[in-house]
């Protein structure tokens, strides 16, 4: 139970900003996860390739965000996640972001009622789990149908069909931000799009600060859905 | 044409039916009686039972710890003098106006609706006297429970029948249900046979329809937007009142963690063995913890959150007496709730009733329902044969509301003097320093699932202490 | 606290807590008018008052806005999170934006007037106020709901009207799909004449009071009937 933000750059101008705009939305969603919080970047590096840096940790957001120097980090994507913990324990590694393959980054909000299910099916194949958080589950689920070659939308559709529960997921890729919501659609989530990004939050809080946000197409995504854009 | 019958015959010389060998009756434990009579009302009805009353089934319960009571090491309190504090406040975390109790055992939640009007003013009264609180249900608050009880505590459910915030400013405090004992993931019924006028007029329905209430409150989902909740309910109320948030008993530890990180000034943890008006029997039966297990488990998770002091726990589910009180409250709890126990004192089950003066016997009406007093399970019904989970005006008029009103302070006043007797003799002045060293297990299953060591023993089933 | 005009005061989001601006809005006399500034998505903004006076959000706000009112007037000018108008009592809440999930969830009286989208859940347990929708619905609106009106003036998305009792919803777009125990029933005058007061007291000019599509129960659902084969 927890705050979800992500936001997916079109337009290179606004990269160097990139951490500064996701820290700022991270801290809105301080009271939906005051437990700990945790982000995913994405950024080109020395050879213009892609680079993804994870920073999670117990606390509240802005010590976290203040602690790794978010704001000064630039790229072209990232998520973010504040967390409630529900069923596992408070700590950096339970925490959001789980990445589960290179490159692949999972945030989470909501609960799933079958992945001890699920996971003992992705173990008998092979797959090992860090912790006994169920997001995990979602995530190495995700990753193992990409690694079986399922592009992340049809894996994200076969999350659907194996897992069942409240959730709503935001996944990224290298080239890829996706975000998905459950049958049920209970748990909340906004997407801001304009010409220069696509913002995906629990609460349009946390997208009230960007850039251009008052002309930015708003939507709630709708239920079982899968939303992606593409670098 | 007339034919002449045959005269009747002779009776064949009665003979004795042959005794019965020793093992005709082996009863089944896999088929009893009581089940093989279930599967043939399944196969006659098509549907699953529905009824009132809480967990028939045996469960580890409290009668499964005794108290080691003071000797030679300690010192007991004289047990007919000497004053042993009953005093209990609830919701001293953000709420200006904490509850103010003169016995930490409170009335439970219980719909008007479930029970007819009168009851509900015959708990209030009893209530007051003894200087307690009781709850509104499922249907919202009557005027006739906010004049009987002095202190009110109003919930608010996933239905959200008659919720009003004129009624929320009246009351003493706010329960935030989430789930019961008797159905922890259910919503609750009440069937058409007891939505009469005046219930369908408090609930936004037409009269005499099944009201099947939702299982999930319908402007929020999961315990973040549950502390948005909770603020919303502090701001209309000007952060005066107690926030309760009620559970049913499933997923203890962490459930009570989430309620804390959402703002609770109280937790109300609600065992299998609560009772209900109308729900399912598998439900009841086969849904949710025992209260022995979920006590320990609340408390043990207020204390790992170092939140023991700041939130207070309700411990409820099956509290019958001042022993399962003293149980629950050295177990952790600050304070029990009790809903079947009090309407067994206005006499739920009873074989009699009083009216006009005049004790008149129930018995016939108790058949009719397929039951007899001391087994009668069927408040869904609204048949009530002695007049409280009814709105019947003819069985209503059964229940004298003074007469139960009396029963009702004299049970909640032994209940308190079993209590304090306990208390006392474990050496205490307050029955808020009883603790879980108090006590020891007669069975392992009690052991494990209290926390205690099983008796004679300083084994604590998984745990590696030894005390 | 700063004067707005006669009578009327500003609170911003920037200077105040939750709790001192709905402080300051319970304090106001009947008749006076009040607005808010700089909300940036803050929750629980007007909730539970009971004076009647007019109050103006200037911006996007978070959940449960106006909830438990009983009396005011409140404009929001942007976009709400969940259940904006929750429980409503009388008076009224205008979203001239989207909102949430759950918008005007149990509301026992009053108005609820969004100008754009409503997400899912729209109207659930309804229980005597009035929803109307300028724009679309999302899935399962009017779930549960027990009295009262809803009117969309877009589409309505799947399991429209699921379990309803005697709430009454209008649609002037397309129904993805009816819930269960829901049906589209056939539009009297009187319904015209109450779609055409629903319009004018939003002030919606996009609808058609003779072309839209009245869903009721089909009151199936009742009483429980093993025999009926009832999803229950």
């Amino acid at each position: 139970m927890c705050g979800i933000v992500g936001l997916h750059l079109k337009n290179p101008e606004l990269y160097p900003r990139l951490g500064e705009l996701l820290a700022s939305m991270l801290d809105c969603m301080t009271s939906r996860g005051p437990d700990s919080a945790g982000l995913a970047l994405y950024g080109d590096d020395a050879d213009h390739q892609p680079r993804m840096e994870i920073f999670k940790d117990v606390g509240l957001p802005r010590e976290i965000c203040e602690r790794y120097g978010v704001a000064k980090r630039s790229g072209y994507q990232g998520i973010g996640h504040t967390r409630m913990a529900t069923e596992s324990a408070v700590t950096t590694e339970h925490s959001h972001p789980f990445a589960p393959a290179e490159n692949m980054a999972l945030v989470h909000n909501g609960s799933f009622s079958n992945h001890a299910s699920v996971r003992r099916r992705l173990e008998s194949d092979g797959i090992r789990f860090v912790t006994d958080n169920d997001s995990e589950v979602a995530a190495r689920y995700i990753a193992h149908q990409v690694g079986h070659g399922a592009d992340l939308g049809d894996a994200l559709r076969m999350v659907l069909k194996e897992m069942d529960g409240f959730f709503t997921l935001l996944v990224t890729t290298a080239t890829q931000f996706a975000v998905m919501r459950d049958s049920f659609a209970c748990k909340p989530a906004v997407i801001a799009e304009t010409t220069d990004y696509v913002a995906m939050a629990s609460e349009y809080h946390a997208l009230a600060s960007l850039p251009g946000i008052g002309s930015a197409t708003v939507f709630e995504p709708a239920p079982e859905e899968v939303y992606t854009w593409t670098r | 044409m007339t034919e002449t019958l045959p005269s009747s015959l002779p009776l064949a010389e009665s003979t004795p039916a042959p005794a019965l060998p020793a093992d005709a009756r082996r009863r089944s434990h896999t088929f009893p009686p009581e089940v093989v009579a279930q599967i043939q009302r399944m196969a006659d009805e098509g549907h699953y039972e529905i009824r009132g009353w809480g967990a028939k089934r045996h469960l580890p319960t409290f009668d499964d710890l005794v108290f080691l009571t003071a000797s030679v090491s300690r010192y007991p309190l004289e047990g007919y003098r000497e004053k042993c504090e009953t005093k209990t406040v609830l919701g001293t975390r953000y709420a200006s106006k904490p509850i103010e109790l003169d016995i930490p055992i409170t009335i439970a939640g219980m719909s008007f609706g479930a029970l007819s009007a009168s009851a509900k003013a015959a708990l209030g009264r009893a209530a007051s006297a003894v200087g307690t609180s009781t709850t509104t249900g499922d249907g919202g608050m009557t005027e006739e429970e906010r004049a009987a009880s002095k202190l009110l505590v109003y919930q608010c459910l996933p239905s959200r029948y008659g919720f009003n915030p004129k009624h929320l400013r009246m009351a003493d405090a706010i329960e935030v249900v989430i789930g019961q004992g008797a159905k922890p993931g259910g919503g609750g019924m009440l069937l058409g046979q007891k939505v009469s006028q005046r219930v369908a007029d408090m609930r936004t329905l037409p009269p005499g329809i099944d009201q099947r209430s939702a299982s999930r409150h319908p402007d929020w989902v999961g315990p973040d937007d549950l502390r948005i909740k909770i603020e919303e309910l502090r701001e209309a109320t000007g952060w005066e009142k107690p926030v309760y948030v009620k559970l049913g008993a499933t997923r203890v530890a962490n459930d009570v963690k989430l309620a804390v990180a959402a703002g609770a000034d109280v937790v109300v943890v609600d065992g299998m063995q609560g009772g209900t008006g109308a729900t399912q029997d598998v439900f009841i039966e086969h849904a949710g913890i025992p209260t022995l297990a979920a006590v320990r488990l609340a408390a043990e998770a207020l204390r790992e959150i170092d939140m023991a002091d700041q939130v207070q726990l309700i411990v409820s589910g099956g509290i019958r007496n001042g022993a399962d009180a003293a149980k629950a409250l050295a177990l952790g709890a600050t304070a029990v709730s009790m809903g079947v126990g009090p309407l067994i004192a206005l006499g739920c089950n009873s074989r009699t009733y009083l009216q006009d003066g005049v004790e008149h016997d129930a018995t016939a009406d108790y058949r009719a329902l397929g039951t007899e007093p001391g087994y009668c399970h069927h408040m869904h019904t609204g048949m009530c044969p002695v007049g409280i989970s009814t709105q019947d005006p003819r069985l209503e008029a059964r229940l004298d509301p003074e007469w139960g009103t009396r029963r009702v302070i004299n049970y909640l006043k032994s209940v308190t003097m079993e209590l304090t007797t306990l208390a006392r003799a474990c050496g205490k002045s307050n029955v808020h320093n009883l603790e879980p060293e108090d006590l020891v297990a007669l069975t392992i299953e009690a052991a494990a699932m209290a926390g205690v060591p099983l008796a004679g023993t300083n084994w604590v089933p998984g745990s590696s202490d030894c005390r | 606290m700063d004067t707005l005009n006669a009578g009327g005061v500003r609170l911003s989001c920037a200077d105040l807590t939750t709790r001192e601006i709905n402080a300051a809005l319970a304090e106001l006399p009947d008749g006076a008018e009040a607005r808010i500034e700089e909300p940036w998505g803050r929750h629980n903004l007007a909730v539970g008052l009971t004076n009647r006076i007019t109050i103006d959000i200037d911006g996007n706000a978070g959940y449960f806005i106006g909830g438990l009112c009983d009396g005011p007037d409140i404009t929001v000018d942007g976009f709400v999170g969940w259940s904006v108008g929750e429980n409503l009592m009388s008076g009224s809440v205008r979203v001239r934006g989207n909102v949430s999930e759950c918008a005007g969830a149990s509301a026992h009286g009053g108005t609820i007037i969004i100008h754009g989208d409503a997400s899912s859940r729209a109207g659930i347990s309804l229980k005597g106020g009035t929803v109307l929708v300028g724009g679309d619905v999302g899935h399962m609106s009017g779930f549960m709901a027990q009295a009262g009106t809803m009117l969309v003036g877009g589409d309505a998305g799947h399991a429209l009207g699921d379990s309803l009792y005697e709430a009454v919803i209008y649609v002037a777009g397309k129904i993805a799909s009816l819930g269960s125990d829901a049906k589209v029933e056939n539009l009297t005058d009187s319904d015209v004449l109450r779609v055409k007061q629903l319009i004018d007291l939003a002030g919606f000019d996009h609808i058609d009071p003779q072309n839209v599509k009245r869903v009721a129960s089909a009151r199936q659902l009742y009483n429980f009937d093993a025999l009926k084969d009832q999803k229950y």
